[in-house]
């Protein structure tokens, strides 16, 4: 028998089935009497939600239910934040506030709004019809009255006390990172360099936008759907519901992928409560628009760096303020500017950093969990600054980086002594090495 | 005129939750005629853990791969298995699903030391048999776990994995959050036209530090999948958002790396074991992306002499940094 263990690169284990279409993703499932269900959404970024006129809609011909947030099960409340920090014991630090919120840190994202409109893309409706088209048709005939509210859209505007809130305070999150002596350093520094980087809102978009069927027989209410979290997505159902988390099954679907971008509840409160409500199968399936307007985004990023350095090439020296705009909702956005902290001096020992890092809540689109979580975003300015620093010193990219690397026994911003795994120095060699065999263009930096 | 340049990024990134319990578990089932199943809350959402943790469930019982039916990610069947984030599915399913692989087969190495009458620090299994000290016996696993069978013991097991962390403190960010990092280099060759401020990516070189690579085809896969993403976060990709609308939401405004975009890519495995993982492995997944847009923003500078503070970095915005430069 050949090695199909550890480092033999064996085939997939979905390969068959995707390859000949096989895989089922949720769009794919098909249930006996199932219904199809779609989503109002606002489409202004601030307001006061007075009333809604579901009157018409759910008189349209082929409609079977139209779920406002009066509709969710269970007591109610008002979804207030809990302190803004990053609590290990969720569940204890936010009790299940109602109408329910969701998310994974904060529960601030009404499943379904029932007083205030924070972004365009806000759910508000849910339409359940016998096809597609018909709750398509209903939708529209929603008649939604609201008051519009200033807005915020910067995330430095949002900061300031006078600013519009789009929560109780702006500031969702400030991360600390202070280690050694940063002015000090900034005194004795040979170099110093200071600049301004930005970074911009992208899109996941992974190629099978959100989806799912749920269905509920009277005691389990059985979901499938396209998720990176089944367990936590039982929770958020659970809480909706108002029913014992082991009446809800959730079942993973075939996911097309997810990026950090199917973290976020999306389909399954919705699909839940229509199916409860309706006693029969539902399925929802974003379009590609709605996908892109709703899901969370990856945060863009005003970062100022401050470093300063030895005339050797040695940084001794970071000094870092870090605004994320989280948009309406925190979703990933504590855990994204925490890690974006953390990471902030790259993989490089500086003796000296003082960061504050802040998520920012505005009226622009939610921000939140995206493949790199917040450090391709410091990635860009600490290698930026160290490249600077090279060019100001006359010594190659490669030299600078060999000079601050972490090393085993290398202590990182936080502390933490890495004291095994520590591959960064290898990676650099073995890449300089690769490179230089693929052509003339390849620099032959020395490797000292 | 075209300009080439070359510019360099590197990355680390914490495997798991930052500071946070992030638990995982999974349990193993080794039935009578050998196969095994293995079950695991962890999503498989196309990165391919599903296949992973059943490499790591193998390399533990000795077992082939084929022999082994994953379920994953049903919550009436499959214990937590945390979020598919954080890279952090191999390292922390992978240990959930040895320690619960462990646990099975130590049911197994118990009737093995009896059939054999050797001590169990002798004994090893592999390619379907057990081994003794090293030689091949004539006793098959599957004949090993029907004896088991046969006695009324089960050959089950759980395991769960929490990686070593502790909370930051809030006022000085003091911790030590991750149980381990990930870190890589991304060497990239770009073209700058100067009349058009198009950028080519021409070619990136990848050097990625996982630990131990559980499936090395695999891993180049996330290498090169990142590296596009990462191309496409450097030079195309922006919502553009006005007022808290987005101008362009849909795929034929936003603008997506395409198969045309996509540079030769040259993946290099670095291995340096992290001994808190399953077998030595840490994780890829994000770190593939990190490193590539800041390598870009470098090389661009090195081809053309402007430095792009902003992504990403468009043709508009390297023809403003050219005409800046030469009115100077």
């Amino acid at each position: 028998m050949s090695n199909t263990g550890m480092g033999a690169s064996v085939a997939r284990k979905d390969a068959v089935k995707k390859v000949t279409g096989q895989a089922l993703f949720a769009a794919d499932i098909v249930r006996p009497g199932m219904l199809h269900a779609k989503v109002l959404r606002s489409t202004v970024p601030h307001a006061i939600l007075k009333a809604l006129d579901i009157s018409e809609a759910a008189a349209y011909p082929g409609v079977v239910k139209v779920l406002t947030a009066a509709d969710i099960p269970g007591p109610s409340g008002d979804g207030t934040l809990v302190k803004g920090e990053i609590c290990s014991d969720r569940d204890a630090c936010f009790p299940a506030v109602r109408p329910c919120g969701v998310g994974i840190i904060l529960k601030d994202e009404p499943v379904l709004v029932h007083d205030k409109i924070r972004r365009i893309g806000d759910a508000i409706a849910l339409v359940a019809a016998e096809t597609e088209q018909a709750a398509e048709a209903a939708i529209k005939l929603i008649k939604v009255s609201f008051q519009e509210l200033p807005a915020v859209f910067d995330p430095i505007e949002a900061m300031k006390p006078d600013a519009p809130q789009v929560h109780p305070n702006n500031i969702l999150t400030v991360r600390k990172i202070r280690k050694g002596d940063v002015e000090a350093a900034f005194a004795n520094a040979d170099v110093i360099l200071e600049n301004r980087y930005r970074t911009q809102s992208v899109e996941h978009a992974y190629i099978e936008p959100e989806a799912g069927v749920a269905e509920y027989d009277g005691s389990m209410l059985t979901l499938w759907v396209s998720t990176q979290n089944v367990h936590f997505d039982r929770k958020e159902v659970a809480r909706t519901m108002n029913m014992d988390v082991n009446k809800v099954r959730i079942i993973q679907a075939v996911t097309g992928g997810g990026f950090g971008g199917k973290l976020d509840i999306s389909v399954q409160c919705h699909l839940a409560l229509l199916a409860y409500h309706t006693r029969r199968p539902v399925k929802l399936v974003y379009s590609r628009e709605e996908s892109m307007v709703a899901s969370a985004k990856r945060h863009p990023y005003i970062i100022d760096y401050k470093t300063a350095a030895t005339k050797d090439g040695k940084w001794t020296a970071l000094k870092a303020t870090i605004i994320a705009d989280t948009g309406a909702y925190a979703s990933y956005g504590p855990g994204v500017i925490t890690r974006a902290a953390v990471h902030a001096t790259g993989p490089y020992e500086v003796p000296n950093v003082w960061i504050d890092a802040y998520a920012v809540y505005t009226n622009n689109p939610m921000a939140g969990a995206m493949r790199g979580f917040g450090v391709p975003q410091v990635a860009f300015a600490h290698e930026s600054q160290l490249d600077l620093l090279a060019e100001k010193l006359g010594l190659s990219p490669l030299a600078v980086r060999l000079k601050n690397v972490l090393v085993p026994g290398g202590i990182t911003a936080t502390g933490q002594v890495l004291k095994h795994s520590v591959g960064i120095k290898e990676t650099l060699l073995q890449a300089a090495q690769t490179a230089q065999k693929q052509g003339p263009n390849f620099p032959k930096w020395e490797v000292e | 005129m075209k300009k080439r340049g070359v510019g360099i990024g590197c990355m680390w990134y914490g495997i798991g939750n930052t500071g946070l319990p992030n638990p995982a578990s999974a349990f193993v089932e080794w039935l009578d005629d050998g196969s095994v199943n293995l079950m695991v809350g962890c999503a498989d959402i196309g990165q391919g853990s599903d296949t992973v943790l059943a490499q790591i469930v193998a390399e533990e019982l000795g077992v082939s791969f084929d022999q082994i039916v994953v379920t994953s990610a049903d919550t009436m069947i499959t214990p937590e298995g945390g979020a598919t984030s954080a890279s952090r599915q191999t390292y922390i399913s992978g240990n959930a699903a040895r320690l619960a692989a462990a646990e099975a087969k130590k049911v197994a190495l118990a009737e093995a030391v009896e059939k054999l009458s050797v001590p169990a620090e002798q004994l090893s299994f592999a390619d379907g048999y057990v081994y003794v000290s090293g030689c091949k016996s004539d006793l098959a696993l599957k004949d090993l776990i029907a004896c088991c069978r046969a006695k009324g013991k089960l050959t089950l097991g759980h395991g769960w994995f929490n990686p070593d962390t502790t909370g930051l403190d809030p006022e000085t960010g003091y911790g030590s959050p991750f149980g381990t990092y990930a870190f890589a280099t991304q060497i990239v060759e770009v073209e700058v036209d100067t009349a058009t401020g198009k950028i080519e990516v021409l070619k990136v070189v990848a050097a990625h530090d996982v630990g131990r690579a559980v499936n090395p085809d695999m891993v180049v896969g996330q290498i090169e999948g990142g590296t596009v993403m990462g191309l496409g976060y450097a030079t195309l990709e922006e919502l553009e958002i006005n007022q808290g609308k987005i101008k362009n939401p849909n795929l034929d405004t936003y603008l997506l790396a395409t198969s045309l975009d996509v540079p030769e890519i040259v993946s290099v495995i670095v291995e340096d074991q992290e001994p808190t993982g399953p077998f030595g492995a840490k994780g890829v997944g994000e770190p593939a992306l990190i490193p590539t847009a800041a390598a870009i923003a470098n090389a661009v500078y090195d081809a053309i002499g402007v430095r792009i503070y902003s992504l990403p970095i468009t043709p508009e915005k390297v023809l403003a940094a050219l005409d800046e430069k030469y009115e100077q």
